[in-house]
């Protein structure tokens, strides 16, 4: 077998950071190999260095078994490197076709682009890969699986080889999931390289002919999927055990913290997008809402929160009718919520961490004392954030945006468990985490559950539905549809649920 | 909320499908050149469509026109221009100093060398330093108007002009197509209906056009050509569309957006020589009023497409033309006002909407009772009929309107998101 890359030793020093040490990578032509490992672990700087938007300290890169310096994406693109990038690249208000030849346009007379050429350069690329995309289609009115295929068909236009696919499935539903893969197969089938970097050992052990796992900026270990397994991946990943959730340990208290009867909501169309919802947490439970994205979680949280008052039926929230009741008065009662958007509806990006500890908090003690901010306690309560959630960050001033994901992610549980709240709505609260931070947070979930605490666990993650949650609750198409109980249901029984199947 | 939201955007839906359908917009050109027509033979007042108003619309849209594609440029490019009144003022300067020096066509050439200096100004300022951008292009606007006060004092004084005024400069010349222009002419002065006016407003394309207005219009289509033929012009769109995807695609946004900056800024100071040698014969201080923020007005109204902008350009050009005219012709026009609202009403009635029914009459029985008591509009409201029709364009079509993506926002290169 021939190599499609070879990384040796490199090593990348930002100031005051190693990103980057000793990682060996080979990789064999037409193999899918992952790199894993936690946010923060170095991959990210890794697959820049490859495809030259950072330069390494040191180290070698051999492509197709030739040695080469990559200065510029460009140098990657001519060595047949393309990146799919995670967050994808793509201009809206611009056709599928115009992103795809952005940047190697085929040319006529110098100046001009040759769109009929490139027209049919791409009808070739999605016939031969089997991409389901149409080139005229205005990028603003495609969904995300489509919007993936157009990023995966841009590099192929570029006469990619290689792939570099950065945490592709972050973004899809379960279904687009299997369709990717379909496409990655017949990718490989002509002769592709894929690099998949991941944290979901599922897929990695799916899809991957061999795995990479980094850890603290090096690889630690080089294997193959066939010989090792999610238990072996994981401690590789985090340098030990995987931390479990502990099992229940208590029963839920009689005391309800949140009752929704009936409860009904039209959008501004007038469609109805909350069908007579009818939900109750007691404290010390963590219900789970399981159910596809879309069908009507995010409504749900907003009238529970007192956002949207119900058109029908009604919504009690710790107590308060959330009718006659602002969200200040509902949250200051002791409502906690961790956002599934965390950098949009979570933090102030640029603001210090003690800034954003007062989020949400800054009319109550101990962070204020209703006229002014109190910067001490924040900063004090800040700290003691960092250390109980082992948030990694060099002080209490640094700006948000300078955490990585799962960081940022345990200083908003952290805070919003400030208190000790009679009910936590936790929406997708260990999404795009890595490992070590999933255990920390899920250990606060069932703590706070232990402490009295009822908790809304709205997750795409099933398992961490399963693990944490003492009753599921399957939303679909606006409405409660079934209650689960984890300990005696399957995954295959909720997942007919969630497709609004009647289970027998 | 909900009801009045759906109001503006039936008003709006109809606009958008008279822009977006040639047939509709066909039928809509058409029944206004009726409209008008029968208008001016009912009132007598000729100069709405004669061929002297449309040489005067000319004369104002082009420059409007000019500091409009500047703005598209900019904001194509992702950068947005508040500056283009200050880069105008130097076309002026720059192209009245040089044309009286070395001829009008010098003239128009410094002019755009002039606007496009301050063009790459904002460009060093804002793409490579990171300032904001309204802060940079309000910076330009102020440093413009006084560089041309202080050059005006140091090269001006002496030689037949002041510190706010500037020697004479040559015209530019202008041409007439032979047999067509008197041809057309002679149609326009029959007075038909219709006819005369639909020859009348031709009449004024092909009589006394100033070579300079000519050229100058060749910068539409270019643009066009530019934006959505070259390679350029693809790569442009997508800095200011999404400037991460285009860099990481390997377009180089900072040179991008640099060489759109000095084509803007040269087209601003295209427009502003364009007032100074053509519409006035000198510089004058403070003669741009305005037109580089109207301009910019043009690009929103234009939904920041070339044609788009042609059209923002002409109506507030129009509206120029009009008030420099006669103050009669606006007085006529206002009828257009009334015919509008009261057909509106009429639809309504057919839709028993007794409510939209009475409004739509109110507002003409109004408009009317001011035309019978007044004999003209004052200047005041003619001046500010422009910024209303924006106002209201960006009301009713704001859902529609597609500003690019990221103009306006920072970008640095290396940053992510």
């Amino acid at each position: 077998m021939s190599l499609a890359i070879e990384l040796k030793g490199i090593e990348k020093n930002y100031p005051g950071v190693v990103a980057n040490h000793d990682v060996d990578i080979t990789i064999e032509k037409g193999n899918i190999h992952a790199i894993i490992g936690e946010n923060g672990a170095g991959k990210s700087t890794l697959m820049k260095i490859l495809y030259g938007m950072v330069k390494p300290d040191a180290g070698t890169i051999s492509i197709f078994e030739s040695p080469v310096t990559i200065k510029s994406p460009q140098d990657a693109i001519g060595l047949g490197i393309g990146m799919v990038h995670q967050h994808f690249m793509l201009a809206d208000n611009a056709t599928v076709l115009e992103n795809i030849v952005l940047g190697s346009e085929p040319m006529k007379a110098k100046v001009v682009v040759d769109y009929a050429k490139a027209r049919e350069n791409l009808q070739n690329i999605i016939k031969t890969y089997g991409l389901d995309i149409n080139p005229d289609d205005l990028v603003a009115d495609l969904g995300v699986g489509m919007r993936q295929r157009v990023e995966i068909a841009k590099v192929l236009f570029r006469g990619a080889k290689i792939l570099i696919l950065d945490e592709p499935t972050a973004v899809l539903v379960p279904q687009e999931v299997d369709e990717l893969f379909k496409n990655l197969k017949v990718l490989t089938a002509n002769g592709l390289t894929i690099i998949f970097i991941s944290h979901k050992l599922d897929e990695v052990m799916a899809i991957a002919n061999s795995i990479s796992v980094m850890r603290r900026g090096t690889t630690v270990a080089e294997l193959v999927p066939s010989k090792t397994n999610k238990k072996e991946l994981a401690e590789y990943m985090i340098g030990g055990e995987l931390p479990s959730p502990r099992p229940a340990t208590t029963k839920p208290r009689d005391e309800k913290v949140l009752v929704v009867e009936n409860a009904s909501i039209n959008d501004r169309t007038g469609r109805e997008v909350l069908h007579s919802v009818n939900l109750e947490i007691h404290a010390g439970e963590i219900l789970g809402l399981a159910g596809v994205e879309g069908n009507g979680q995010d409504e749900l949280i907003e009238m529970i929160m007192g956002l949207v008052k119900p058109d029908s039926g009604s919504v009690t929230t710790v107590g308060l009718d959330t009718r006659e009741s602002s969200l200040r008065e509902i949250r200051d009662h002791g409502v906690g919520y961790i956002p599934q958007d965390r950098q949009r509806d979570g933090l102030l990006m640029a603001a210090p961490l003690w800034e954003n500890r007062i989020l949400g908090h800054q009319e109550t003690k101990p962070m204020s004392n209703g006229l002014w901010i109190d910067k001490g306690a924040a900063k004090k309560d800040s700290q003691r954030i960092i250390e109980e959630f082992d948030v990694r960050t060099p002080s209490n001033s640094v700006s948000a945006n300078a955490l990585s994901g799962g960081n940022q992610q345990k200083f908003i549980v952290g805070r919003e468990m400030a208190g000790d709240p009679k009910m936590l709505i936790a929406a997708q609260p260990t999404r795009g985490v890595d490992v070590g931070a999933q255990a920390i947070i899920w250990d606060h979930l069932i703590e706070a559950r232990l402490n009295g605490t009822g908790v809304l666990l709205v997750s795409a993650d099933l398992d961490e539905l399963f693990k944490l949650s003492d009753r599921i609750a399957v939303i679909f198409r606006g409405t409660i549809v079934d209650y689960l109980d984890p300990r005696t249901t399957t995954p295959e029984k909720l997942g007919l649920a969630m497709t609004g199947e009647k289970i027998a | 909320m909900s009801n009045s939201q759906a109001g503006t955007k039936s008003i709006g839906n109809r606009l958008w499908k008279i822009i977006t359908s040639p047939s509709r917009m066909m039928l809509t050109v058409g029944a206004v050149v009726i409209l008008v027509s029968v208008i001016r033979q009912f009132t007598g007042i000729d100069d709405i469509t004669s061929p002297g108003a449309t040489g005067a619309t000319i004369r104002f849209t082009i420059p409007i026109l000019m500091a409009g594609l500047g703005g598209l440029w900019a904001e194509r490019s992702g950068v947005i221009n508040i500056g283009l009144e200050g880069m105008m003022i130097l076309g002026t300067w720059f192209g009245a100093w040089f044309g009286f020096l070395y001829g009008p066509w010098v003239g128009i050439l410094a002019g755009a060398i002039g606007g496009a200096i301050a063009g790459l100004l904002h460009a060093v300022l804002t793409v490579r330093v990171g300032i904001d951008q309204a802060v940079s292009g309000l910076a330009i606007n102020l440093l413009g108007a006084g560089t041309a006060r202080f050059l005006s004092g140091v090269f001006f004084i002496g030689k037949g002009g002041d510190v706010n005024i500037s020697p004479q400069v040559n015209s530019t010349g202008s041409f007439t197509v032979p047999g067509l222009s008197p041809f057309l002419t002679t149609i326009a002065h029959k007075h038909i209906l219709v006819i005369s006016d639909i020859a009348g407003v031709f009449a004024g394309f092909v009589t006394k056009i100033n070579w300079a207005s000519l050229v100058m219009f060749l910068a539409l289509p270019l643009t066009a050509w530019i934006l959505w033929k070259t390679r350029f012009g693809l790569r442009m769109r997508f800095c200011g569309e999404n400037p991460v995807a285009a860099e990481s695609l390997g377009v180089n946004v900072y040179r991008t957006r640099f060489i759109a900056l000095a084509v803007s800024g040269g087209l601003a100071g295209l427009g502003g020589a364009y007032i100074s040698i053509v519409s006035t014969g000198n510089y004058l201080e403070g003669q741009t009023a305005g037109r580089g923020y109207i301009g910019l007005a043009a690009v929103i109204f234009g939904n920041w497409t070339p044609a788009g902008v042609l059209g923002g350009s002409v109506l507030f050009g129009l509206t120029d033309a009009l008030r420099v005219r006669q103050s009669t012709s606006v007085h006529a026009l206002l009828l257009i006002v009334i015919s509008l609202a009261a057909a509106y009403g009429l639809t309504k009635l057919r839709k028993k909407d007794w409510k939209g029914f009475i409004i739509n009459m109110a507002i003409a029985g109004l408009v009317l009772a001011y035309y019978m008591v007044n004999k003209v509009v004052p200047d005041e409201f003619v001046t500010f009929f422009p910024n209303l029709t924006t106002i209201l364009v960006l009301a009713f079509l704001s859902q529609r309107l597609r500003p690019p993506a990221m103009a306006g926002a920072p970008y640095r290169k290396g940053e992510e998101g």
